[in-house]
């Protein structure tokens, strides 16, 4: 089982969105004036949408070091201050949000298999999935998705650091599926759905390390 | 001109974006929650505390919040809300933000006061776009101003702690921020000229150089546009 460490901003819904699985053991570090978490045998380090980017700046090199030892960085969020190793996310309004219409560029680990592409252009007939901007990454080999004007949207970086970074462009993510409420059958099922086989494609490359 | 309205800040990117866009980066200062004190507020007309706010973190700055308060200053708060800070109770609904496609016809919001200043002359799409839950409970004297067609509180304003409270479950500044909605620009700048009598002048931009800052320590963050 997986052992993650979610970063915890104590804004509201957070304690719903990532709860221990049969897969994946999660653990809140909530944020405080003096926020020095101790990472030591988590797996992975996941930063949802609406994170402290103050509290994360200061920790960068801890960050940095949890990587370098293989391990991995799921951020959902929009990291204006430079904490992610070879990535910024530059927000922009140049285009339209109804003109967007993502793509795959490398999917190289198949991760969009069996995962219903338009459900992320498309919620409720309105387009885009809440990602906004872009990530303007060194890592362009390593991108997964671009957006209609093909800027970043989705990047796993495996070569800035020696461990594993899956950027989001601030696009939400989070252990859900809503299945039987109100929000069934939309979008967020299928966002859901890809943020399993993210989970299934990190403990399968745990698995080979070790 | 020196900044009129301090913005509680949790590090939050939208709250970020929002201060940071040159139509506002001259009214609004980031006033980082942790580090809160009543003789830093008191250079502000006015406060505001953003959706997606450190709610624990906010409560425990309560006693500078209501002493700013009773300077006859003016607060808006959006989005959730810690009922330790004004004893209203706040509780959690789901977002529908697919109304005006699916059912536009029948808005979340069904009754608005538009006899407001913030609200007087906004066209009723411009008043209501999402709410993120209802108030169930209230300070007692405070003026009902929007409501759900259930009757479920979502905009109200208090002035019984010497100065003004304005609250909603709306999201208009941290929305704005995010800019996936485009009309916003009515609702906030009718609430920035409320909170301290500025119009703000222009179209809501980002700056590239704005995105990707090295900060260190906290205390040049405030004191830079951009950096890096």
């Amino acid at each position: 089982m997986l052992k993650a460490a979610v970063i915890s901003n104590n804004v509201e819904g957070i304690e719903h969105m990532f709860t221990t699985n049969n897969k994946i053991a999660y653990t809140l570090l909530e944020i405080t004036s003096i926020f020095d978490p101790d990472f030591t045998g988590y797996d992975l380090l996941v930063v949802p949408n609406g994170s402290d980017n103050i509290a994360l700046y200061r920790i960068r090199e801890k960050i940095l070091q949890f990587l370098n030892q293989g391990k991995v960085l799921f951020c959902f969020d929009g990291w204006y201050t430079n904490w992610v190793p070879g990535n910024k996310w530059i927000m922009n309004t140049d285009y339209k949000t109804i003109d967007i219409r993502y793509h795959l560029v490398n999917d190289k680990h198949k991760l969009f298999e069996g995962i219903d592409f338009d459900k992320f252009n498309f919620t409720h007939g309105i387009s885009g999935w809440w990602a906004c901007g872009y990530i303007e990454t060194s890592q362009p080999q390593d991108v997964l998705m671009a957006d209609t004007w093909n800027r970043p949207i989705i990047v796993i970086d495996e070569h800035s650091t020696e461990g594993l970074m899956v950027l989001t462009a601030s696009g939400p993510m989070a252990d859900l599926l809503f299945g039987t409420n109100s929000e069934g059958q939309t979008s967020w099922d299928e966002i859901g759905r890809f943020y399993q086989k993210l989970i299934d494609f990190v403990t399968t490359r745990a698995l080979v390390k070790i | 001109m020196s900044k009129k309205v301090a913005l509680i800040f949790n590090g939050v990117w939208s709250q970020y974006t929002f201060a940071k866009a040159p139509k506002y980066k001259d009214i609004f200062e980031l006033i980082y929650v942790y580090d809160i004190t009543l003789e830093q507020l008191l250079n502000y007309d006015a406060l505001i505390i953003p959706f997606q706010s450190n709610q624990k973190a906010i409560v425990e700055k309560k006693d500078a919040i209501l002493a700013f308060l009773a300077q006859g200053k003016k607060i808006f708060m959006e989005g959730d809300a810690a009922e330790e800070l004004f004893g209203a109770k706040w509780e959690d609904r789901p977002v529908n933000n697919y109304w005006w496609v699916a059912n536009p016809d029948n808005p979340p919001i069904a009754v608005t006061d538009y006899s407001h200043p913030v609200y007087n002359g906004l066209k009723p799409r411009h008043a209501c776009w999402h709410t993120h839950g209802a108030y169930t409970k209230v300070p007692k004297g405070a003026q009902v101003i929007q409501q759900t067609p259930e009757g479920a509180i979502i905009t109200w304003q208090y002035e019984g702690l010497g100065g003004v409270v304005l609250a909603t479950t709306l999201d208009p500044i941290v929305e704005h921020g995010i800019q996936q909605i485009t009309h916003l620009d009515n609702y906030t700048d009718k609430l920035v000229f409320w909170l301290c009598g500025v119009k703000p002048e222009g179209k809501f931009e980002f700056v590239k150089e704005d995105f990707g800052i090295d900060i260190a320590p906290i205390s040049e963050f405030y004191a830079t546009d951009s950096a890096n």
